[in-house]
């Protein structure tokens, strides 16, 4: 068939529905990241409790959390819940839950994480000197955690950005989607597919050099302090 | 007539369960043999990265970051469909799904191999260079033996990470588990049904693949390979 001959004004042409997608998936990736992070500080919160059952449960829940792929549970939701149960999310709405399920088992898991990895010495002194359980928590051990936490929920905003752009396959009208419905009327996939590659790298690197500068940024403050 | 029908019906599941279980065999395989190649090219490319060569530092950069960056279902478009239409290279399914993996994951595990690296002691080196081991033999026998040990952790994350996306490699057709599971949904018109059991599949892979790369963990300190931070606590220990 001979040299392929490449076609870039087809993305000019449809540049506004491609933006009109771009913002679509941006918006359903911070909806999932506002619904990861509730759950996140949910399932971690039920971490620490004292009994031990919520532990056990919210321990389960986050393990299945983390080994189900986002594919699935979009199915799982979208078509599994609505069929069975009469529960119809919309398409942006399931999209929005299956990335809070997937993103929220990662984020108890970091919100753990940094809870846990400021020294018990830190809470025994704050006791000493009076300070009563939540003071304890708001002023001395918060405060340092989200040294530790916030440049790794960056990460997994990133991780949802890339997981974002697999909604289409539920029907959501993200980028890829309006790459998939143009790329059929003008037989250019490979342009439009590339320019959508090409943005989200784009999109990606600088939210992942943002954690990458805040993380910097944060260790600095503490070796100063 | 959705009242005739019983609320949970997992007997068209036992009908089509050699479908699932192939589908859920060529998910491992394709995530197995795409780890393996990743495996391969990251190492390749963390030591890439190490190297005194600028072109080769500089490479490795762009392609870590252009394969840590891309999302997986714009790669295996362009690998698939991409390929063909500007190269001519026609790929089969199961083949272009491993190779895809393989490079999304290759620059993940680069970084990690890297990280690795260079978590090992700078003093092992020097130590092996005084005894009069040459760069390769330190490489080989010193750095990343005690690399591995501590690559090994993130590594079966990365499993278990290819795993998972085996399930995006149905949009281009591989018959894999979440393929399957689409097509028997739609032909029984079960899809809670057989979704859950396709995410039971793959939880009890990822839970199969965890444990066993804890168990080798496990298998590893008890030989002996104590990682830095307990051979320092057993120093404590004994001042």
């Amino acid at each position: 068939m001979g040299k392929y001959d490449f076609s870039w004004r087809i993305i000019q042409e449809h540049l506004p529905d491609l933006i009109k997608g771009l913002i679509i998936t941006l918006q359903i990736s911070v909806a999932g990241m506002a619904f990861a992070l509730l759950f996140g500080l949910f399932f971690a919160v039920l971490r620490f409790s004292q009994y031990r059952i919520l532990n056990i449960i919210s321990n389960a829940i986050v393990q299945v959390g983390r080994s189900l792929p986002l594919f699935v549970l979009l199915f799982w939701i979208y078509y599994g819940l609505s069929l069975k149960f009469k529960i119809n999310f919309s398409d942006f709405q399931a999209g929005a839950i299956a990335l809070g399920i997937t993103g929220g088992a990662y984020m108890a898991e970091v919100f753990r994480g940094g809870i846990k990895a400021i020294d018990q010495g830190q809470s025994d002194a704050a006791f000493a000197i009076g300070l009563n359980r939540m003071q304890t928590s708001r002023l001395i051990v918060l405060p340092q955690a989200i040294r530790i936490i916030l440049p790794q929920t960056v990460n997994i905003y990133v991780g949802l950005l890339k997981g974002a752009t697999i909604v289409s396959v539920i029907g959501v009208s993200d980028m890829i989607y309006v790459a998939q419905y143009v790329s059929l009327e003008t037989f250019r996939p490979f342009e439009l597919y590339s320019f959508a590659g090409v943005v989200f790298i784009a999109l990606t690197l600088s939210v992942a050099s943002f954690a990458w500068l805040l993380e910097r940024q944060l260790s600095g403050k503490s070796r100063r302090g | 007539m959705d009242n005739s029908v019983p609320i949970f019906d997992f007997a068209a599941i036992w009908t089509s369960r050699t479908l699932l279980l192939e589908g859920f065999g060529i998910a491992m395989f394709c995530a197995t043999a795409a780890i393996i190649l990743a495996m391969i090219i990251g190492l390749l490319i963390a030591l890439m990265r190490l190297s005194n060569s600028r072109f080769l530092r500089g490479f490795a950069f762009v392609y870590t970051q252009l394969f840590r960056g891309v999302p997986l279902y714009v790669l295996v478009i362009w690998v698939y469909f991409g390929l063909a239409i500007v190269a001519n290279i026609n790929l089969p399914k199961i083949p272009a799904g491993i190779i895809t993996l393989a490079l999304l994951n290759s620059g993940y595990l680069s970084e990690t191999f890297r990280s690795g690296i260079l978590a090992v002691n700078i003093g092992q080196s020097e130590a092996a260079a005084a005894i009069g081991l040459t760069k390769r033999q330190i490489k080989r026998y010193i750095v990343l033996p005690q690399a591995f040990r501590i690559v090994l952790a993130p590594s079966g994350n990365q499993f278990v990470d290819a795993i998972k996306d085996t399930a995006i490699l149905s949009i281009i057709g591989v018959p894999e588990l979440m393929r399957m599971a689409q097509q028997q949904a739609d032909l029984f018109y079960r899809p809670f049904e057989f979704y859950t059991t396709a995410g039971i599949l793959y939880f009890i892979a990822v839970m199969g693949v965890t444990k066993l790369f804890s168990f080798i963990e496990k298998k590893m300190n008890r030989i002996g390979f104590t990682n830095g931070s307990q051979k320092l606590a057993n120093v404590g220990e004994y001042i």
